[in-house]
């Protein structure tokens, strides 16, 4: 791959609900690339349309419009296995809700798309101790979500999130449901993944979080209304931008 | 008032909101109620077709029969003289000449004991003409049970030794009992045309009907001197025996007993299996109950109110189906105790008794309560803001399971997955599968049995000697039909609260990369797994109940490939019943999925 090709890159994106008077432009003709390495802010109020767009990004909701490119594969009309296939290996997913399986412990969690994926039973536990240790978990790997706080159940998902090396990591609200203390855990790790040069791209209305990316857009009613390069991007400390100590 | 209308309102509500959910708890309560309403009855009907023709055919009390040695005919009716002046004996009727020939017709070539009358009726055992007309010169009637078998109808010819007859009626009777429980056939013909019928090899028998003054005890005089003196009369070799109406009875009674036994058998099952299936259901309910009990406690109800609504739902439902069951328990039951041709009419349909109705509402009421309870503790005991947000009834973990499924491919790991977290949904499911494969199993074992005894009759020149058991498969037949269509909507309803069940984790792994194939995949696996150790299961507990209905598997087994058949069979079946709900499933966006958690 080209290192200064878009790792992802969307044109003229509309999603569309309902219809006549009750019609939702939920997403308005956005467009947006992201280069490899790149970390991305989108930020706004709540209903602004942003976690729409994240779904969009990943091939989670098809566009009324527009077209999309992941790792440089045509993904809007792409068909539903095809785009399974390639979430597997090009993209991670972090979701405000955790959404961790209640049954699996933290080790399982982290190792199931690795074994979605094909992967041996035995590489993909190896991996996912290895990425439990990665965000500091690893003494909590045999544990179930219930037994986690919401910061390690977060840190749990983003590890999840890493396990087949995903080109790009989409986050929606990674922060949204976690205490200022868990919240530092996380814009941490995120830190830690942007040093390693992983392309992020978190959906946030929680500004510490949009301070530390390499680049902040502004969304309002399913538009980007602003854009703003952040200058000391990767180069600073990501919690000592966000204001947050410790 | 004003509480009764707000608990109507949200009963009537969430009746509306839970169409499908509450349409199949209403259908699996009727199945209990109509099955448990058929097998109250049953045994209260079984007696009456024989009482009716008995009495609508002024039917015997005592059977005295002569038969002669072959060869020069003596005069044997002289032998029934110690019965007609006995001790006991009200009337008599006869003694009544009787031809062993051969009826031929079409291709039929079968033994008969064509019986010689009068053409006005007699005082004692006067045959019931169902259809034409009474013997004549000429004209011959024929048992029900017999012409049925042989497939006679009035205007039809046939041959007996040879003669040409009509057919010139259809008749029941109570002085023998009807084929083929007795063999062979019997025939009225006029006294004339039965003596006609006597050859010098095959001399005529004669049978006398006895009315007694006490007819609830013929065995007494069974055992009376006379009687003692008519059996032992060995004039010339001659073979003298009597039979009560009781003993006819009995033997009628026998093929009966079949038909009940094997309904009593098939309409347990179906109880248990809708047992099985309004576990399915009403588990799936309570977990949504225990939400709404926190909705209701979140907007002021107290848990008696919350209680109240609950219990008034589920026993609306439960009181509806009840009404159902019994009406439709009424109705069907005649259809499924029609005891044979050789007796008048079908089983009148059952008296609504109290008892019935009580015992019906009491077992609709069990289900509304268990319904109720466990979601109205739950929910008093759950604190609001936990029955709202969390999942009630959380998945259990299956450590040895999910490390075992990391082996298997994606679908598989799905499936196994899917099955661990809900081993007791799945064992439900096991349960009304296996009874439903049970049933088949039992249906092609008794298939197979009938094929091998109408090959074997046919070999031993014996037409239609296999209608009873012909009946009994119909009848099994048609439960099985009924068992497999509810083993049917139980399993199409289990996959859809699999489904919905699993909407999360299904939606993550879609999320995480499963491709929407895996995941139906996964989703009809999931069913399958059951299905095969019910289809496992099924044979072994299908020759079984085979045997305890009263059939002799060693006899006549199956052939193993039919048995074999079975697995995959059952597992085809279930594939193609949860496919599209797990297709459905599959296929339900995502994104909606995961931001509606």
């Amino acid at each position: 791959m080209n290192s200064r090709q878009p790792v992802l890159s969307a044109r003229g994106l509309r999603k569309e609900y309902g219809r006549g008077a009750a019609l939702v432009r939920a997403v308005n003709d956005v467009s947006l690339e992201v280069a490899p390495g790149e970390s991305v802010a989108i930020v706004g109020p709540s209903g602004c349309g942003k976690s729409t767009l994240l779904y969009l990004l990943g091939g989670l909701e098809r566009p009324t419009a527009g077209t999309l490119e992941l790792a440089q594969h045509r993904i809007e009309q792409m068909p539903e296995t095809g785009l399974a296939r390639l979430r597997r290996r090009a993209l991670g997913f972090v979701f405000q809700a955790f959404h961790l399986v209640d049954e699996l412990t933290a080790l399982e969690n982290v190792e199931l798309p690795a074994l979605l994926s094909g992967v041996s039973p035995r590489k993909a536990r190896e991996r996912a101790a290895q990425l439990l240790e990665q965000v500091g978990l690893e003494d909590r790997a045999e544990h179930l979500p219930s037994a986690l706080s919401g910061g390690q159940r977060q840190r749990v998902a983003i590890a999840r999130a890493l396990a087949n090396g995903p080109a790009v990591v989409l986050a929606d609200e990674p922060t949204g449901n976690l205490d200022s203390s868990a919240t530092t855990e996380v814009l941490r790790l995120f830190e830690q993944l942007h040093a390693d040069g992983q392309t992020l791209v978190v959906v946030t209305h929680d500004e510490r979080i949009a301070a530390t990316a390499d680049r902040l857009i502004s969304m309002r009613d399913g538009r980007f209304v602003d854009e703003t390069r952040l200058t000391g991007g990767s180069a600073r400390s990501l919690t000592e931008m966000a204001g947050l100590k410790g | 008032m004003g509480r009764l209308l707000l608990v109507s309102r949200l009963v009537v509500g969430d009746i509306k909101r839970r169409r499908t959910q509450s349409a199949l708890l209403l259908l699996m309560i009727v199945t209990t109620t109509t099955t448990l309403t058929i097998g109250l009855t049953l045994h209260k009907v079984t007696d009456s077709p024989f009482a009716r023709t008995r009495a609508a055919t002024r039917g015997p009390d005592i059977v005295a029969e002569v038969v002669p040695p072959p060869g020069p005919s003596p005069e044997v009716a002289r032998d029934f003289a110690p019965l007609v002046h006995a001790r006991g004996v009200a009337s008599t009727s006869g003694p009544y000449p009787v031809a062993s020939a051969r009826l031929t017709a079409g291709g039929i070539d079968v033994p008969v004991q064509a019986q010689g009358r009068d053409a006005r009726p007699a005082a004692i055992d006067r045959p019931a003409v169902t259809a034409g007309k009474w013997v004549s010169p000429g004209g011959a009637v024929i048992e029900r049970g017999f012409a049925d078998a042989l497939g006679l109808a009035v205007g039809d010819t046939i041959h007996l030794n040879g003669r040409r007859f009509r057919v010139a009626g259809i008749a029941v009777s109570t002085a023998q009992c009807f084929y083929p429980v007795s063999t062979p056939g019997v025939i009225w013909l006029t006294r004339d045309d039965a003596g006609a019928l006597a050859t010098r090899m095959q001399p005529l028998g004669y049978v006398l009907n006895v009315r007694l003054a006490d007819p609830s005890s013929p065995q007494a005089f069974e055992n009376g001197n006379a009687a003692y003196a008519f059996g032992n009369d060995t004039n010339n070799d001659v073979t003298s025996f009597m039979t009560s109406w009781q003993d006819i009875r009995q033997s009628d009674f026998k093929v009966v007993s079949v038909d009940q036994k094997v309904l009593l058998i098939v309409s347990t099952l179906l109880a248990l299996l809708a047992i099985a299936s309004i576990a399915v259901v009403v588990g799936s309910r309570m977990a949504e109950q225990t939400r709404r009990v926190g909705l209701l406690k979140a907007v002021g109800a107290t848990p008696l109110l919350v209680a109240t609504v609950l219990l008034a739902e589920n026993l609306v439902l439960a009181l509806a189906a009840t009404a159902v069951g019994v009406i439709a328990g009424q109705v069907v039951t005649p259809v499924l105790t029609n005891l044979g041709n050789g007796l008048l009419g079908s089983a009148p349909t059952p008296p609504l008794t109290v008892t019935l109705v009580a015992e019906v509402v009491i077992v609709a009421m069990l289900v509304a309560g268990c319904a109720t309870i466990v979601p109205a503790i739950r929910g008093a005991r759950t604190s609001t803001t936990r029955a709202l947000n969390d999942p009630v009834h959380p998945p259990r973990r299956r450590p040895v399971l999910i490390a075992f499924s990391a082996r298997l491919p994606v679908p598989l790991l799905l499936a196994v997955r899917l099955v661990a977290r809900r081993v007791r949904r799945s064992l439900l499911t096991v349960a009304s599968m296996t009874i439903a494969v049970t049933m088949v199993v039992a249906a092609l074992t008794l298939e197979h049995n009938v094929d091998v005894h109408d090959r074997h009759d046919v070999a031993s020149g014996v037409i239609g000697a296999s209608s009873v058991a012909d009946r009994v498969t119909h009848l099994v037949f048609l439960l099985s039909a009924i068992l497999i269509v509810l083993a049917a909507i139980n399993a199409i309803f289990t996959t859809w609260a699999t489904v919905i069940d699993a909407q999360r984790p299904t939606a993550l792994a879609r999320a995480l990369g499963a491709t929407p194939r895996q995941i139906t995949a996964g989703l009809t696996s999931s069913q399958l797994m059951p299905a095969l150790l019910a289809a496992c299961l099924g044979i072994p507990l299908g020759l079984a109940l085979y045997q305890l209905a009263g059939g002799h598997v060693s006899e006549a087994s199956p052939p193993v490939l039919w048995l074999l058949a079975v697995i995959p069979g059952t597992l085809i079946a279930v594939a193609v019943l949860t496919a599209i709900p797990a297709r459905i499933g599959a296929r339900r966006p995502v994104a909606d999925v995961l931001r509606s958690e």
